[in-house]
């Protein structure tokens, strides 16, 4: 594959190449950008285009949009605390509190930097690891993945600003939603009562729009009215210096390799390793006890990790055929169409097309930081605009956002219940982004839990004793549980 | 007498309810397996149970604490966004796209406190109207039309 | 002013409501695609669609609506007005298996079926370094471990699912071996290679996706890219769990008028033998088999029958 290269430069380098590449990363970032549109929608508008082009260009341009647009999804977490998606919602965090603070460029500045460092480093990863990497995404079955979602949900923990019993609880009532609808297993109707719009459950994206973004219209039109006509004060990027960065390098490498292998398992995805790698942010980065409050390593462990995914996931897809993610199920059944079969012979069938594909994720990443530095200058004049006009145009892009999602107007009722119901929980201090994980991760761990008992004959403790990596993860997820306790206690007793 | 009636414990109260709701429905239900662990409701009732139990502690912490819920600055201005907001998000269905946002924008555009007539009316016409020029008619995925005509 | 717009209103109402089948169509139809845009459905039907709209002398679009297994789609469409405007590709499994085992809004009487398009058999696979040979394998090897061998699926009752389920009920083998399913084939295949599950199936376009082994297909004949592989009747599966298509075709709601029906029927009939989806289909590997709107709703409504059985036997 690396002696198609220069063949796959010289299609990247041509007009088509080079306009797909500027006109769909531009794209993504704007759609991405804007609150309540998110990738999938961004996707679905550029799909149909695609079509009509050659197979290289096409899934340039998927990529480009892609990519794009879960950056430009950073930028209306940080700006305005509304993610388009459930990946930036840890962004959100740290990312708002510090744009209230009035460091909105600096904070886009991390998250510009550690996404495209994130996208980088995976995209290289891709070109010379991505048979070992599928090899070793094998090597997780259901009982592996299961013990790995648990270690993720012990994220809820790190992620609960305020009250750590409020958080859990908040994981819980997001776990209860996913499990709405079919069963996994069986097929049976749970908790619809009789109503087929429930049969697929409450949607994700429904309710991560509702309990973040249009609740956060509705909590500002709650309080006072900040008299001074601007939302934030932002003028454009600020890169951070290369002295900010001394002490973080650790924190952002681990992010990078969080996101990479994550990336790599099928069916975990970008929001399962922006929160992972947010929580061990918090647990071993020297300004750990910053996160929540608008610390930059917060925005830097979930940015790389949720860019890093995106190459993780061309992994499985590239060298075993299987979609990693949403997005790369689009891929290949646009490469189907185009006559290719994905598979385990796809990279050998097709050297310089694949080639192209990784050498063009590469330079999208690249560009990310030209393009992000430049609309947020275009940009930044539109946030000017009052308080009133941006919070009503919010609530319309939801709208649309939302319904674009399944073309479903019953998901625009589940999005203004949810609105309306993570209005009056975060009035009451209950953190949203813990919500979000028990959704994200809820059908997942119910799903393994229950393959891995059938594989066990119905023995929980087999899914440790027969299966090293798992017995890891769990020992990990318990003591990533009992750790803070364990140290408050020590506090305590010291004090 | 304040502090058990307060909106903290009214939310609270509500979701213990909701729990517990939820958790009795559970055994209303017959379900084809007999293996307790692939029961369709296994996981779902050790989620609720949780659930339930968290809240307990959450609200006897309630009871505890004195922390003050942030006062609502304007009860017309968040009871009106709130309401419209609930209505459109209804209405798209049935009447489309278009006018219900322009309904939606003119209200929530007064509710914020913007007068100027003109730039109310202008901003509720045009920001809609590019979206539904955009989707329906450019990018041929239209959003939903209204009764009169399928061209909003 | 109000009134004026009132009367207009009522105006449009009224023009609205009478619809002419002489006239149809006066305004751009609606394809649904019951799954997620980039899905095989949608690109079948995006495939579809601008020579639909050619054939038909109107705009024709595609727009989504996923969840619940394609009912959420079906379910919607079966309450809209009849006027043509609204067409769905249903599968198989959307039209015939999930209102059998799900208490959704529609069922066999819910539909003006327009045309078939595609249908491909199915077919049984191991991974390539399994080492069953033959179905005569399999069976030896779960009599021999009875509760050990496992099948996946890409969730229950899915066209995965019954495949699985025609093969080992229609040898009797079924009540021991165990049932993983997964949420969709992607995370399955990737069991399959890993080893955690032993048998999984569908259509032939999966099967050359890696390095499968088919060990019988679901068809009333040999296919002619495996020759090899023998018939579900010729391994002694008998009827009606022995033929398994994964098929789908354009559905209006039930009370379609029959000019609007006729036409319909033909726009999709030209479109299917246009050059353009011919080589879009042979691009995708999608199987044409295009029936008319008579003949397809005979075969719908046999299908909906036969399918009972197999909902049966898979305990749904």
């Amino acid at each position: 594959m690396l002696s198609s290269l220069p063949e796959a430069v010289a299609i990247l380098l041509s007009l088509e190449g080079l306009l797909v590449l500027v006109v769909g990363t531009i794209l993504g970032i704007i759609l991405g950008a804007m609150p309540g549109i998110g990738s999938t929608v961004a996707v679905a508008i550029v799909l149909p285009f695609t079509l009509t082009m050659s197979q290289a260009p096409a899934i340039i341009l998927l990529l480009a949009v892609y990519a794009g647009s879960v950056y430009g999804g950073s930028i209306a977490a940080i700006l305005i605390n509304t993610p388009g998606t459930p990946q930036s919602a840890a962004t959100c965090l740290d990312g708002y509190p510090m744009a209230q603070r009035g460091e909105a460029g600096l904070a886009l500045g991390w998250a510009t930097v550690a996404s495209v460092i994130g996208g980088l480093v995976s995209a290289v990863v891709l070109i010379f690891a991505a048979p070992q990497l599928a090899a070793f995404a094998l090597e997780f079955g259901p009982i592996e993945t299961f013990a790995l979602i648990l270690l993720g949900m012990t994220c809820i923990v790190s992620v609960s600003t305020g009250s750590v019993v409020k958080g859990l609880m908040a994981g819980m009532i997001g776990i209860f939603l996913s499990t709405v609808g079919g069963d996994p297993i069986l097929g049976e109707m749970r908790f619809t009562f009789g109503n087929w719009q429930l049969f697929a459950g409450f949607n994700l994206l429904a309710v991560v729009i509702g309990v973040f973004a249009l609740s956060e219209v509705f909590m500002r039109a709650s309080t006072k009215q900040s008299t001074v006509s601007e939302l934030v004060s932002f003028n454009g990027i600020v890169l951070p210096s290369l002295s900010m960065w001394k002490g973080r390098f650790k924190n952002l490498a681990k992010s990078v390799a969080i996101g990479n292998v994550i990336g790599v398992l099928p069916g975990t995805g970008a929001a399962t390793a922006a929160f992972v790698s947010y929580a061990e942010g918090r647990r071993s980065s020297p300004n750990g006890d910053g996160f929540g409050k608008g610390e930059p390593d917060g925005i830097v462990a979930s940015e790389a990790a949720n860019n890093a995914v995106t190459g993780g996931a061309l992994v499985p897809t590239m060298a075993l055929g299987i979609p990693g993610d949403a997005i790369t199920a689009v891929m290949l059944a646009t490469l189907t169409l185009h006559g290719i079969t994905p598979g385990p012979k796809l990279v050998e069938d097709n050297p310089v097309l694949i080639a192209t594909i990784f050498s063009g994720f590469f330079v999208i990443n690249l560009l990310l930081l030209p393009l992000g530095m430049l609309l947020s200058r275009v940009a930044a004049p539109i946030l000017r605009v009052r308080e009133a006009f941006m919070m009503t145009a919010i609530v319309i892009l939801c709208a649309v956002g939302i319904y674009f999602v399944r073309g479903n107007v019953f998901d625009l009722l589940v999005m203004g219940g949810a609105g309306f119901i993570g209005f009056l929980l975060r009035r009451q201090g209950f953190p949203m982004a813990p919500l979000v994980i028990g959704m994200v991760l809820g059908p997942t761990l119910e799903l393994t839990l229950r393959q891995g008992l059938i594989l066990t004959d119905g023995n929980f403790l087999a899914f440790f004793t027969g299966h090293p990596i798992a017995l890891v993860l769990g020992i990990t997820a318990v003591a990533a549980l009992l750790l803070p306790v364990v140290r408050s206690l020590q506090k305590r007793g010291t004090a | 007498m304040q502090r058990f009636v307060s909106e903290r414990i009214l939310v609270q109260v509500g979701l213990l309810i909701v729990a517990v709701a939820l958790f009795a429905s559970t055994f209303g239900q017959s379900f084809s397996s007999s293996d307790l662990a692939q029961s369709p409701m296994f996981f779902p009732r050790i989620i609720l149970v949780l659930w339930i139990g968290l809240g307990v502690i959450s609200l006897i912490q309630s009871f505890k604490s004195d922390e003050k819920t942030r006062q609502i600055a304007s009860w017309p201005r968040i009871g009106i966004v709130l309401v419209a907001a609930l209505i459109y998000t209804n209405l798209i269905g049935s009447e489309g796209f278009f006018i219900p946002s322009v309904g939606f924008a003119v209200i929530s555009l007064l509710a914020f406190g913007i007068r100027n007539p003109i730039l109310v009316l202008l901003f509720a016409v045009l920001v809609p109207g590019s979206l539904v020029l955009l989707f329906n008619h450019t990018l041929g995925m239209p959003l939903p039309t209204s009764r009169f005509s399928y061209f909003f | 002013m109000l009134k004026i717009f009132s009367i207009a209103a009522a105006a449009a109402v009224v023009a609205a409501s009478s619809v002419s089948a002489e006239g149809f169509p006066e305004r751009p139809i609606n394809l649904i695609a019951p799954f997620n845009a980039g899905g095989g459905t949608d690109l079948l039907l995006r495939g579809l669609a601008p020579h639909f709209a050619e054939a038909i002398g109107s705009d024709a679009y595609v727009s989504n609506m996923a969840g619940g297994s394609g009912t959420v789609a079906a379910s919607a469409l079966q309450a809209q007005r009849p006027d043509g405007y609204q067409l769905a590709y249903m599968s198989v499994t959307v039209s015939t298996i999930q209102p059998q085992i799900k208490n959704v809004p529609y069922g066999i009487d819910s539909w003006t079926p327009i045309c078939s398009i595609a249908a491909s058999p199915t077919m049984l696979f191991v991974s390539g370094d399994s080492p069953y040979q033959n179905m005569d394998d399999v069976v030896a090897a779960v009599k021999a471990a009875p509760g050990e061998l496992v099948y996946g699926s890409s969730g229950p009752g899915a066209i995965t699912h019954l495949t699985m389920v025609s093969a080992f009920a229609g040898l009797g083998i079924i009540d021991d071996m165990k049932h993983l399913p997964f949420q969709g084939s992607g995370p399955a295949i990737k069991e399959l290679t890993a080893g955690n599950i032993q048998f999984f199936g569908d259509t032939e376009l999966l099967v050359e996706r890696g390095d499968f082994r088919p060990l019988v297909v679901f068809n009333d004949a040999r296919v002619e890219n495996f020759p090899n592989v023998p018939t579900a009747t010729e391994v002694g599966i008998e009827a009606p769990l022995n033929e398994l298509y994964l098929w789908g075709g354009l559905f209006a709601p039930a009370g379609l008028e029959p000019e609007v029906t006729a036409k319909l029927e033909a726009a999709c009939a030209a479109a299917v033998v246009s050059e353009g989806f011919q080589e879009f289909a042979a691009n995708s590997g999608t199987v044409v088999n295009y029936r008319g709107a008579e003949e397809f709703n005979d075969f719908y409504r046999a299908q909906y029958d036969a399918n009972a059985a197999l909902i049966e036997a898979a305990g749904l």
